[in-house]
């Protein structure tokens, strides 16, 4: 999936960092979840992540009340803009469903089912409906219900890179390309839970972009993002990592680098 | 008698022809001679009365043809008196010295060549039909046969070991008979079946002396490697080849010298090699430290005989010069360590460089022939030497300004053969330079000083230096430089119309203008000095006349570069000051026996600090002290008050009050950018040729195709990633190794 070039936009005052440092909101106690109700598991329905969204009028083939949603969607919507609901909202509707919406995973998960692709950190109309319509929710507790099947753990590679590449997209601030290091760090642990990527290599490489001192690593593209992921599924000895022959980002040859120094230094102790 | 008998038509019987006639007139007497050793001929009479028996027994109609009788007793005649007579004789030698035994073969074989030629005239009628007919050996053939057989095989394993012998004593100094190892060499030939074949030769003799030289070589070898240093050792070495080449012509078959030389150049120069190459006190390294070109020349042209001999030698050589081109380097390094202020300049280094490319250029030429291994050993070798950066100012910059000395005026005191031979080197040392683009922009900010302060010597000079690095680098390279002198060759062309012009004007004010087309020059700040009016005037009587002639152009003045003459009154003397543009218009300001402190002047003249402190300075503090400045020091403040200084005196009419330029060295960023620029270039046009590429291919066109300057994988890498950012390229989902080009 190439990049697409997004037209320069303006970004409304909204709280656009989910994770990292300056959230306000306070973090809350799991409910434990609800068993029956639909469950829909990890999403091959491609529609879900179509751009803009189609229109939600789709009454006749529609399996949801779709003036409950609707009216979800209202609850949690921007106050000076009522197409959108933006971070304050979704959180919000993560306080209903009993999960936290700076450390749990899900909520992104559910937010890439959903489609909310347009724009970072934030919802549309459009995309709520659709979302709502493919994933059969229109009430919390049917939201609830779906929360088991926001485990990433059963996705395919395939599925999982566009969800990882969504993670990165998702969380960018406005009309900025790039994610600032410090919520990589923060935000790569949540994105890349339970196994996906050895959690060695996981916390060296986070260690690796807390030390380096290169300017140029302050920002982190996506192409190094979703880098990262292809890195870990094929390079699993670093012993075998050839940089002459190597494609991979500079990133990735430095944190090579940075690994055989430390592998180094701890031989020599 | 018996001609009469045959006159009458009687037969000749077998056994009375053979034994009356042939046997006693012809053979018994032939073998008689032989063992008298001496060739008596046999009168033409006997002759042709044998030649007839022969010739009727063998056209006798049956029963009475006695061809077959006569071919198998031919052949008998001969091997029983090999059988009998010869062989017991040789046989009778052996074991009493070679040479012995060498000279009764030789003798026999001499004896057997007559005989059989003898033989073989008596029977010739044999073998006009009868051999033919039946397709046998013929008479000399059979006769060879049985020598072969009866004799040769019986007496040759002694021969080559007699041979070989004198060969080796030969080989040791001593005196043989060549002619006797001769005679018995063409024994050997005429013994290889179907006659033109050497494979007796080969077999018997050649293939046992070969194996003997090796052994002979080998022993020498080894003495002579453990005694004599490489020059002496391949002296021998020289010898040695030549003696054996002489001794194949002297006395064996052609066949046999490329054989024999390859198994001695094995045996003294193969094996060895490398021990020769290394010779403590004597080898290869030493030779070139000491200039040792004869030494050096043959260790060359025997080396060249070898499979791949030349390559250990080139790479001793590569490896000696680059030594040399670091001491260079070292020098420098020590230089600047001891405390030599650092410049942009030395001329020693550069120099040093230059002879020592000068000189292994004529090393190679002449001592190793031009041979394209050494020439490549060079190369590499400046490659690795040249692009040794030390302290503060590359190798690129100090080749610049080496360029600028012998170009400017004032600089180098050359000759126009000189010039050209100094370009010419500095060009080739210039080749090695991985930096190339890095030097180019030196080398326009030196031109542009050259060329606007009217300080180059000459400008054919220029040009031919623009044309050599045009040869080394393509057009694009020097086209900025060349549009720099252009620019000035057009100003020249334009000038006169210009000065008629100005004389339509009284501007009391002699002026001329320097246009110069953006992009070709370095970029100079264009500071907006307040002009007095009459400067001001002669600007736009220019501009009018410029923008009449070229519409479209837009002209900034840059009044840091321009110079001018004030001519100027002190007391009752009046001077010349040659000075820049700037200068004049402050000089101007203090007409009048006016004052003005600093900030004031900043406000007149519209000109900011970093302008006008230097300006102030060389007017006040220099060495021709126009100006007074208040307080007396020696450093610009902004509260010092300036006024003209009426006490102003010199010796000299014309005076040059210099300062120090304002316009801006190279720029080391700007070279960075057009790098990365590049890079980016050369990755989208090879992307959006190809369409989809592997990495390394890609990064092994990148560097291709950037011919001025060598860019680090990583940095390459940075700009594709730069690209993909930008939706130039992206990752091809299906191989992590290569790239799509994006339109």
């Amino acid at each position: 999936m190439a990049g697409r070039k997004r037209k320069a936009t303006e970004s409304a005052n909204q709280p656009n960092k989910m994770w990292g440092t300056s959230s306000s909101s306070s973090s809350y106690h799991h409910h434990g979840s609800t068993s029956g109700g639909a469950r829909r598991r990890g999403g091959s329905s491609s529609s879900s992540r179509k751009e803009g969204g189609s229109s939600s009028g789709r009454a006749s083939s529609s399996a949801i009340d779709e003036a409950a949603a609707l009216k979800l969607f209202e609850d949690i919507s921007d106050q000076e803009d009522p197409n959108v609901a933006n971070m304050e909202g979704i959180s919000t509707l993560c306080e209903q469903l009993g999960i936290d919406p700076l450390e749990d995973v899900r909520v992104l998960v559910l937010l890439w089912k959903m489609g909310a692709a347009k724009k970072p950190a934030e919802i549309c109309k459009e995309e709520w409906m659709q979302g709502c319509n493919n994933l059969r929710v229109d009430s919390i507790d049917k939201f609830k219900a779906l929360l088991p099947s926001l485990d990433v753990g059963f996705l395919d590679r395939e599925d999982f890179k566009d969800f990882y590449k969504f993670c990165f997209q998702f969380n960018r601030q406005g009309t900025h390309k790039t994610l600032e290091k410090d919520l990589v760090i923060a935000l790569l642990p949540i994105c890349l839970s339970e196994g996906r990527v050895p959690s060695e290599r996981l916390q060296s490489f986070c260690e690796f972009l807390e030390t380096t001192k290169d300017e140029s690593y302050s920002k982190i593209t996506l192409d190094q993002w979703r880098s990262f992921l292809d890195f870990c599924y094929e390079v699993e000895d670093l012993a075998t990592y050839d940089e002459s022959s190597s494609a991979w980002p500079v990133l990735i040859d430095e944190y090579v680098e940075f690994m055989e120094k430390k592998a180094k230094d701890g031989k020599k102790k | 008698i018996e001609m009469a008998d045959r006159a009458n038509g009687n037969i000749i019987q077998l056994e009375d022809g053979w034994n009356n006639e042939i046997k006693k007139r012809a053979i018994d007497k032939l073998e008689q001679t032989l063992d008298n050793g001496f060739d008596t001929a046999f009168e033409p009479k006997e002759y042709i009365r044998i030649y007839t028996t022969c010739y009727d027994m063998c056209t006798q109609r049956s029963p009475y043809n006695w061809s077959r009788d006569l071919y198998q007793r031919h052949g008998e005649t001969i091997e029983q008196y090999l059988q009998n007579t010869v062989l017991p004789a040789l046989n009778d030698k052996s074991g009493q010295g070679g040479t012995i035994l060498l000279n009764e073969l030789k003798h026999r074989w001499t004896n057997h060549q007559i005989m059989n030629k003898w033989l073989k005239k008596f029977f010739t009628y044999l073998d006009r039909y009868y051999v033919k007919h039946h397709s046998l050996p013929t008479l000399e053939q059979a006769g060879l046969r049985h020598f072969k057989d009866v004799v040769y095989e019986n007496v040759k394993e002694q021969a080559t070991g007699a041979i070989i012998s004198l060969i080796n004593e030969e080989r040791d100094g001593e005196i043989i008979e060549k002619s006797l190892v001769k005679s018995i060499v063409e024994l050997y030939e005429n013994m290889g079946l179907g006659g033109a074949s050497l494979e007796s030769y080969t077999n018997d003799l050649e293939q046992p002396l070969l194996d003997a030289t090796r052994a002979y070589y080998a022993r020498k070898r080894e003495d002579w490697i453990a005694k004599d240093s490489t020059p002496d050792y391949l002296i021998k070495v020289e010898k040695a080849l030549a003696e054996e080449k002489a001794r194949v012509t002297e006395y064996l078959n052609p066949a046999s010298e490329p054989k024999i030389r390859r198994v001695v150049e094995d045996e003294i120069l193969q094996k060895v090699q490398m021990n020769l190459l290394e010779k403590e006190g004597s080898g290869c390294r030493v030779l070139l430290a000491n200039d040792k070109s004869e030494d050096l020349q043959r260790m060359f042209h025997l080396f060249s005989r070898l499979d791949n001999g030349l390559q250990p030698m080139a790479s001793i050589v590569e490896s000696f010069i680059t030594s040399m081109g670091n001491a260079c380097v070292e020098k420098r390094q020590a230089k600047l360590d001891g405390g030599e202020k650092e410049k942009n300049d030395d001329p020693e280094f550069v120099k040093s460089l230059i002879d020592l490319h000068e000189k292994y250029l004529g090393v190679i030429r002449e001592t190793f022939s031009g041979h394209h291994l050494f020439q490549k050993a060079l190369k590499n070798s400046f490659e690795v030497v040249v692009n040794q950066d030390v302290g503060q100012y590359s190798n690129a910059e100090l080749m610049s300004t080496f360029c600028d000395r012998v170009l400017k005026s004032g600089g180098e005191k050359l000759n126009d053969s000189e010039v050209e031979e100094s370009l010419d080197r500095i060009v080739q040392l210039f080749s090695f330079l991985t930096d190339k683009d890095l030097f180019a922009d030196i080398y326009r900010n030196q031109l542009a000083k050259r060329l606007l302060n009217q300080r180059s010597s000459s400008d054919d000079a220029e040009k031919l230096m623009i044309a050599k690095l045009k040869v080394q680098c393509g057009t694009q390279f020097t086209s900025k430089m060349e549009g720099m002198l252009n620019d000035l060759a057009v100003g020249n062309d334009q000038k006169s119309e210009f000065d008629a012009r100005m004389e339509q004007h009284d501007t009391k004010l002699s002026f001329s203008v320097q246009v110069l087309t953006t992009g070709f020059w370095p970029t100079y700040k264009t500071p907006e000095v307040s002009l007095p009016a009459n400067m001001t005037k002669c600007l736009e009587i220019f501009t009018e006349w410029h923008d009449a002639k070229h519409q479209k152009r837009k002209l900034s003045w840059v009044h840091s570069l321009g110079n001018a003459t004030v001519k100027s009154i002190f007391g009752k003397k009046s001077y010349d000051l040659q000075v820049t543009t700037l200068q004049a218009v402050v000089l101007n300001t203090f007409n009048d026996g006016k004052t003005f402190d600093f900030n004031e002047l900043k406000k007149i003249l519209n000109l900011n600090d970093i302008t006008l402190k230097p300006l102030m300075h060389s007017l006040s503090c220099g060495k021709y002290k126009v100006i007074t400045k208040t307080p007396a020091n020696n450093k610009i403040n902004s509260t010092d008050s300036f006024t003209a200084n009426a006490k102003f005196s010199s010796n000299m009419r014309k005076i040059r009050i210099p300062m120090a330029s304002l316009d801006p060295s190279h720029n080391k960023n700007r070279v960075e950018e057009d790098r990365s620029w590049a890079i980016e270039a050369a990755i989208v046009r090879i992307m959006k040729a190809r369409k989809t590429l592997k990495h390394q291919e890609l990064i092994a066109e990148v560097l291709s195709q950037l011919s001025f300057f060598r860019p680090q994988p990583r940095d390459i890498k940075k700009r594709i990633e730069a690209l993909i950012d930008r939706d130039y390229l992206e990752r091809s989902a299906e191989n992590s190794d290569m790239y799509n080009y994006l339109a």
